[in-house]
């Protein structure tokens, strides 16, 4: 059980990061941190699809003199390019909305916003 | 003329890539913004339509981008649950047309922003068109983030006091839901090599690995079922939807939670054909979370007094009885969950079209202040009248047959119980009808705007009035939709049998 933890410790690590990330957003009172929970949440996925793509002894996946394989997998990397692209752009979204309800609220602490309310 | 292959393709590239030329048309004047949004959900209505009646004719049909072959290149497909698309664009193109006074009209968007708006509304049908139409994984999450994070802008655009705080709560559930979408992707490609859906299908029952293919099927589920605002992961829901700006209401509550509903199908799909995993448990699950939902959403309903919280708790209760109809997983039940996705778009587009148009004359929302409205709006208020007929599940609306389906699927699966829960969520929710009824026709005016108002402008009438039709035809037609839903249903349920 152990032995097989620590061979996937990649893995491991991810989900656990993931887990920090949902604690995070659960108990923090300040919207910003809030959202930085959720980054991390964010990295902890990218990580783990890009662990997905890792071959032992692989080679980058370019093709020209001298290629030879295993070739790590290049989609992972495709993919979380792409997820990071979504990521920013939730990020933008998330941080223009909490400037806007400070402006209005004249605070970002959730429980002081939840008596506005 | 149909058989053009291209019409795949176009259906999602055209909202999507004239919400990125929105801003660009209008730089020199904003009327044009509206006239440019309808155009480009026009060109997407006649491509549906060429689709669906592809599909109806030749069966389910794949569109393989730039030629690469599947599994390589990015699959489009389109089957008998991705004719929803012919929803999405007639509520859709509603909404634009319904939005050209309704914009105006709010105080909190400056008037040159306002084509922004329209851009984010097509982003937003678009993102949803594309995620019905994707046959690939990771494409099932870039577009369900294009529809997300597209509506959470669109929640905040209304300007009510709390409307940022409404979006900010959507987004931040909406993105952890996303993430776990993303996450359970990720399982899916490490453990098969694939993100096309069908090779993904094939490929799972030889994988042998049962742990990580139910983890990623648990958490689809939860992932899915935030997006689709079951309970208990509805908390986004009422605000978000009772907040947002009408027309948005009604795309939101119509048409974006569906999403979450069509993503499951999705994954039934790809779990039943490869038929790794006994999926009892699981629908065990969803039919009470189901059955919980529509109680709840039903009991919360009854006691608002703001019509169009009213009409958001009303839309976790509808997704209760989709969900309880995919999760009996009989033949009838899930031909009446999914017809219900269908139906119960049309129905809340009415309800929150018409809500709006009264918001819009009086600037009130609550029922207490709307009373006596119907001698002054009558065209609305019938119209408002007919929408929650349908959403009790009277015959001959477009609710009765779906809910029939589910109840007679209920009997089906031997499991009397939650039919008798259906009938009670109608029941519950045709106290609130009563109320309804009676605060609109039977009760003195409070207010002088009610008593003033007159009915709303044409562009806003008039589909509210269309709407309405189509719940009383839909009532008398519905077999039509049934029998198209059908084919897929029982593809759907095959490898179960034999």
């Amino acid at each position: 059980m152990l032995e097989a933890l620590w061979n996937n410790v990649d893995y491991v690590a991810s989900v656990v990061l993931f887990c920090i990330g949902l604690y995070i957003i659960i108990a923090k009172n300040n919207l910003i941190k809030k959202f930085l929970g959720l980054n991390i949440m964010e990295t902890a996925v990218f990580a783990f699809i890009i662990a997905l793509g890792v071959v032992d002894d692989g080679s980058p996946p370019i093709m020209g003199e001298g290629a030879s394989g295993p070739f790590a997998s290049p989609i992972p990397h495709a993919l979380v390019l792409t997820g990071i692209v979504v990521a920013v752009s939730t990020t933008a979204l998330a941080l223009s909305l909490i400037i806007r309800i400070y402006r209005q609220c004249g605070t970002i602490e959730a429980d002081e916003l939840r008596e506005m309310e | 003329m149909y058989t053009w292959p291209h019409w795949l393709p176009l259906v999602v590239l055209t909202p999507l890539l004239g919400a990125a030329l929105t801003p660009i048309v209008s730089l020199r004047t904003r009327h044009v913004a509206p006239w440019w949004a309808l155009g480009m959900m026009t060109v997407t209505s006649v491509a549906a339509g060429m689709l669906i009646l592809r599909v109806a004719l030749e069966g389910p049909f794949s569109y393989l981008p730039g030629g690469w072959v599947r599994p390589y290149g990015i699959e489009l497909r389109f089957d008998e649950f991705s004719a929803s698309i012919s929803v999405i664009c007639l509520i859709g193109w509603l909404a634009v047309l319904y939005s050209f006074r309704y914009t105006e009209w709010l105080r909190e968007v400056p008037k040159q922003r306002i084509p922004y708006y329209y851009a984010l509304l097509l982003l937003n049908l678009g993102g949803m068109i594309g995620f019905v139409v994707t046959g690939d994984l990771f494409n099932l999450f870039v577009f369900l983030e294009i529809l997300s994070l597209s509506g959470y802008a669109l929640v905040a655009v209304s300007g009510e006091h709390i409307a940022e705080m409404a979006a900010f709560k959507y987004l931040l559930m909406g993105a952890i839901s996303s993430l776990i979408v993303l996450f359970s992707v990720g399982i899916l490609f490490g453990i098969t090599g694939s993100l096309n859906m069908a090779d993904v299908a094939s490929r799972l029952g030889d994988t042998g690995s049962v742990a990580p293919a139910a983890l990623a099927l648990g958490m689809l589920t939860v992932g899915f079922m935030v997006k689709a605002a079951l309970f208990p992961v509805h908390i986004w829901l009422p605000d978000a939807h009772s907040i947002a700006p009408s027309p948005i209401s009604a795309v939101l509550s119509g048409l974006v939670v569906k999403l979450g509903i069509l993503g499951m199908l999705r994954l039934y799909q790809i779990y039943y054909t490869s038929g790794i995993i006994d999926l009892f448990v699981l629908n065990q699950i969803l039919v009470w979370l189901g059955a919980i939902s529509i109680i709840m959403g039903a009991f919360f309903a009854v006691f608002q007094d703001d019509i169009k919280l009213m009409l958001a708790y009303s839309t976790i209760s509808n997704i209760g009885y989709i969900v309880m109809g995919l999760g009996l997983f009989t033949n009838f039940s899930i031909i009446g969950g999914s017809v219900h996705v269908f139906n119960h778009a049309i129905i809340k587009a009415t309800l929150f079209f018409a809500a709006g148009a009264m918001i819009y004359r009086t600037g009130y929302r609550t029922l207490s202040d709307l009373r006596g409205i119907g001698s002054s709006m009558p065209l609305t208020s019938i119209a408002i009248s007919i929408g929650a007929i349908s959403i009790v599940g009277i015959p001959p609306t477009a609710g009765f047959l779906c809910k029939w389906y589910i109840a007679l699927g209920a009997f089906e699966a031997n499991q009397p119980f939650f039919g008798f829960v259906l009938i009670f969520g109608a029941l519950l929710i045709f106290v609130y009808y009563i109320r309804m009824v009676n605060a609109f026709y039977f009760q003195a005016p409070v207010r002088q705007e009610v008593v003033d108002a007159t009915e709303a402008p044409a562009s806003m009438l008039y589909p509210t009035l269309l709407l309405a039709a189509l719940c009383l035809i839909m009532g008398v037609l519905g077999r039509i939709p049934l029998a198209f839903i059908e084919p897929a249903v029982q593809r759907l349920l095959t490898p179960l049998g034999g």
